[in-house]
């Protein structure tokens, strides 16, 4: 099966899912919803639908199942919800619709991702200008500096800022990435690179503790380090940056803890919410008797008690950073952990895409996306459900947010893109290596990733 | 690049895995404790989504209906702060109290008989409904055991002595439970308490108003008649601790009827002295030291420890000091037993539940709570009871044309004024009213105390 009828195939229970579950919510309240909410889920099966074909011409062979995946999260975030407010519904689909214009646009001007590395420096600064036009016109909701209005729309400079750096980090490691591995000194019997090449990493410990001070909240910080390390370690393969950046990272913060009071509150909160569940803990403490309400199964759609009768949600910003709460009440575990495994495969086909790529541009862009996205997913679920302090980051796909789900199909975009390039020139390579050997049989034993980066150095040198 | 790119899924593997333990934990194994945490409004939330059953007076009028708002139900009270404290409140954030809180199972129709019989609503789908609860205060006599009350910290209690059905509870302060959500940090924090119910809840040393339970065991132990005579000298020094009357009276040579009528310490001190520990096991058997046999938050009444009790204390309980403590409500208890031959009635507050087809689920049978003393002892306290409102402390609670039994107190408290006291009942032939007045630090029960029970005690005939 091509890679694309394969996709078509496994969109199909995002259309299960996305009817029974609007139907579900139609049904319990439908004296409350018009007849013609339950359009939303053919609009968004249509959507997904156009996007599908659109891929079939501009990216034929990417993964199969980086789309579906996609699908069933923002299915499953817009129906959350609709259930909670059907005005903030009828905003998230009208993103959905930007998000996906956003994805064809993407696809369609990444072609071939090579044109991005070209513009590295001016991607890099465009990401540090937009965390720095945070810093300055950011409005602190709950704690955290990550919302900037814009002509009255609200939206969150840091989701796409995310893109660019991974991107310029990308591009910038494939150039140096070999005299970044090399090591000429030795102390203690560990093997050092000269000190210049420390720079990155420095100017990434920077960054983070500039957001952590800035933009206070611990997330955003951990996410844009974490994700950014986890590249250099990909493209140098020594342990010795993670090693020394994590300890750096970890003085830096624990310096920044006694100095801060924000981020102290942060960290206090999340060892003991118990102590104020009326204000500081409120929200942490109120997501766990949520999770807690949902039990093994969940309460069902619209079953919840997620809605005071004044309107507003019971967690405050239930539908942006508490939605997997939500999720977890009226889903229950069984929900909540196929949300997670949900996100562990798009993390699993990601670095599949980084391992098929030959391009070391191409590789490093997509660990670093998969790195950024994974480790988003994990800091705002660890966050709700208390296994690490809670940060102000939307859960990709599925939290109300414009510019969370524009960001991430962006991201989607440039995944798939380079899935498709990997794809392409492996396939350029099965054929060169059909040209120029003797039999096909050898060809078709197919060796193993790393066999055929030595094929093409041979090729190279040829 | 392989190995790291596998090292790193490997990492994300495993703090996926460590969301995957903390859900479960958090969803299963610490999910009961998460439930019934007290900072979990949850299970009040899904009850304030079932239609609540309204609840009424004795008359039908209603005192507790529903406004609906969304998917909630939210509690309306049409009298305000008449029905206060002990109706209680029904708040999404601030839970229950009160008749709210005791009879919730039967208002969200959740207790096990009423569940049964909405199985067959929920087949027919028809929405859940509570049950509806009458209760048995009569508004007239809440209403004049509140004006006559009016602004003074104290509480009022009015039963039915052949019954045990609660006719009235008045305490001051007290707020209006349609706005207990914006105003409950200053009804929390007010140092008087205003959500307290002193009715049931508040413990005050009953003074001369216990004298009758003192008479009750002298007569049963047949140590005394009514006709006893004692003199007085103005002090009587018990344990070396010395008895006076109040006032600075003296009496000299008078009976116990005339003791009771004037209220004469000394003369109980004395009877206390005599009875010895079956002070304390009368004062038991009138229901101290026992939880009140009503469902809605209350305090025990208590007496000493018993290594603390010697003649000087017996002396001193005798004219109800001492260490004694007890609510108004018990004090309506103690006039009722009197009033009702000797046979104190369990009190109740709830008449009947119906649930939503009008079918009754409920209904109160009375029954005897505590026998302390028999018919006859009862009948001769009683008479001497009529003494004290037709020729002694108690003038001031006297009805035209009927019969009152009844008891001042005067008790003497560590600080501020004496706290005023009056017991009672009528007709004293055949009691169809009894009634307890506490009016804190206001001085004589015969005068401050007394006219409050006699307005209560018109009202409760006048049914």
């Amino acid at each position: 099966m091509s890679p694309r009828n394969r996709e078509l195939l496994f969109l199909l229970p995002a259309v299960l899912v996305t009817t029974i579950g609007f139907a579900t919510i139609y049904i319990r309240e439908a004296e409350r919803l018009e007849w013609a909410s339950l359009s939303y889920g053919g609009l968004f099966l249509g959507l997904f639908g156009l996007v599908h074909v659109a891929e079939r011409f501009l990216a034929p062979k990417a993964d199969p199942y980086l789309l579906p995946i996609t699908a069933l999260l923002s299915s499953l975030g817009i129906m959350m919800i609709y259930r909670l407010n059907p005005d903030l519904a009828l905003q998230q689909a009208l993103w959905l619709l930007v998000g996906l214009g956003v994805f064809v646009f993407v696809l369609i001007v990444a072609r071939p991702l090579a044109r991005l590395a070209s513009y590295k420096y001016l991607l890099g600064l465009a990401g540090i200008g937009l965390l720095l036009f945070t810093v300055v016109f950011g409005r602190e909701v709950y704690g955290a500096r990550l919302w900037v209005r814009v002509a009255g729309i609200g939206f969150q400079p840091p989701e796409f800022a995310k893109l660019f750096l991974v991107v310029f980090f990308a591009a910038y490691l494939a150039d140096v990435r070999e005299m970044l591995a090399v090591s000429t000194r030795r102390i203690l019997g560990i093997a050092f690179p000269p000190l210049k090449y420390l720079g990155p990493l420095l100017a990434l410990w920077g960054l983070a503790l500039a957001l952590m001070i800035f933009l206070r909240d611990l997330g955003t910080s951990l996410l844009f380090f974490g994700a950014l390390l986890a590249l250099m370690y990909v493209a140098t393969s020594r342990m010795l940056y993670v090693v020394v950046g994590t300890g750096l990272f970890a003085g830096g913060a624990t310096v920044l803890y006694q100095i801060f009071p924000h981020v102290q509150r942060r960290v206090d909160v999340w060892l003991d919410p118990w102590a104020d569940t009326q204000d500081a803990g409120y929200q942490i403490v109120q997501s766990l008797f949520a999770l807690a309400e949902g039990g093994l199964t969940g309460r069902g759609l619209g079953q919840g008690f997620l809605v005071l009768p004044s309107g507003r949600t019971l967690i405050p910003a239930l539908e942006t950073d508490f939605i997997f709460s939500a999720i977890g009440e009226e889903l229950g575990l069984a929900g909540a952990v196929g949300i997670v495994l949900l996100f562990f495969i798009f993390v699993w086909r990601g670095l599949r895409i980084a391992l098929a790529s030959s391009d070391d541009f191409v590789r490093l862009l997509a660990a670093g996306l998969t790195a950024i996205f994974g480790l988003q997913a994990f800091l705002i679920l660890g966050g709700v459900i208390k296994l690490i302090p809670l940060t102000g980051i939307t859960l990709p796909f599925v939290s109300y947010g414009g510019s969370s789900i524009v960001a991430n199909f962006a991201l989607l975009a440039l995944l798939l893109r380079a899935s498709h390039e990997a794809a392409r020139q492996e396939e350029a390579r099965l054929e060169a290596a059909v040209r120029g050997s003797a039999t096909p049989g050898e060809v078709v034993v197919g060796p193993p990733a790393g066999g055929l980066r030595g094929l093409r150095t041979e090729g190279r040198g040829a | 690049m392989e190995r790291p790119l596998k090292r790193l899924l490997y990492f994300f593997a495993a703090l996926f895995l460590a969301l995957i333990v903390q859900l479960s934990y958090v969803q299963v194994y610490a999910a009961p404790d998460l439930k019934n945490h007290a900072a979990n409004t949850r299970a009040l939330d899904e009850q304030m989504r079932i239609e609540r059953g309204v609840i009424t007076a004795a008359d039908g009028t209603v005192i507790a209906q529903n406004r609906q708002e969304g998917d909630y139900f939210l509690r309306e009270y049409p009298l305000g702060d008449l029905t206060a404290p002990w109706l209680g409140y029904n708040s999404l954030r601030y839970g229950r109290s009160g008749v709210e809180r005791a009879y919730n199972p039967e208002l969200t129709g959740e207790t096990d008989e009423l569940t049964a019989r909405s199985l067959l609503d929920i087949l027919t789908d028809r929405p859940k409904r509570g049950a509806d609860v009458q209760l048995t205060v009569d508004l007239a006599v809440q209403r004049a055991a509140v004006e006559g009350l009016g602004e003074r910290k104290g509480a009022v209690v009015a039963l039915d002595p052949r019954t045990g059905q609660v006719l009235a509870m008045a305490s001051w302060p007290r707020y209006d439970p349609n706005e207990l959500d914006e105003r409950w940090g200053e009804l929390n924090q007010n140092a008087d308490r205003p959500l307290v119910n002193r009715a049931l809840q508040g413990l005050y040393p009953p003074g001369s108003s216990f004298k009758p339970v003192v008479a009750a065991a002298a007569l049963a132990e047949g140590l005394f008649t009514p006709e006893s005579t004692f003199t007085d000298e103005g002090r009587y020094v018990a344990g070396g601790f010395p008895v006076n009357n109040y006032g600075g009276n003296t009496f000299g040579e008078h009976d116990l009827t005339t003791a009771m009528a004037r209220s004469i310490n000394t003369t109980f001190a004395k009877i206390g002295v005599a009875l010895d520990e079956q002070l304390l096991a009368y004062t038991r058997a009138f229901g101290f030291e026992k939880e009140l046999p009503l469902p809605l938050e209350s305090a025990v009444s208590t007496l000493p420890e018993p290594s603390l009790i010697d003649t000087a204390h017996l002396a001193q309980i005798a004219f109800g000091q001492g260490q004694l403590l007890a609510t108004p409500f018990q004090m309506a208890l103690v006039a009722s037993g009197i009033a009702n031959g000797g046979r104190i009635m369990n009190p109740y507050l709830v008449e009947q539940v119906t649930d939503f087809h009008g079918a009754v689920v409920e209904q109160a049978q009375p029954s005897v709570w505590q026998t302390p003393v028999s018919p006859s002892v009862a009948g001769q306290v009683a008479e001497m009871m009529v003494q004290v409102v037709e020729r002694g402390t108690g003038t001031q609670a006297a009805l035209p044309g009927i019969r009152v039994a009844g008891k001042t107190g005067t008790a003497q408290v560590a600080e501020g004024g004496d706290h005023a006291w009056f017991i009672g009942f009528a007709p004293a032939d055949d009691p169809r009213v009894a009634v307890a007045v506490l009016v804190e630090n206001a001085g004589g029960g015969g005068s401050v105390a007394a006219p409050v029970a006699r307005r209560v005690l018109e009202a409760g005939l006048a049914r």
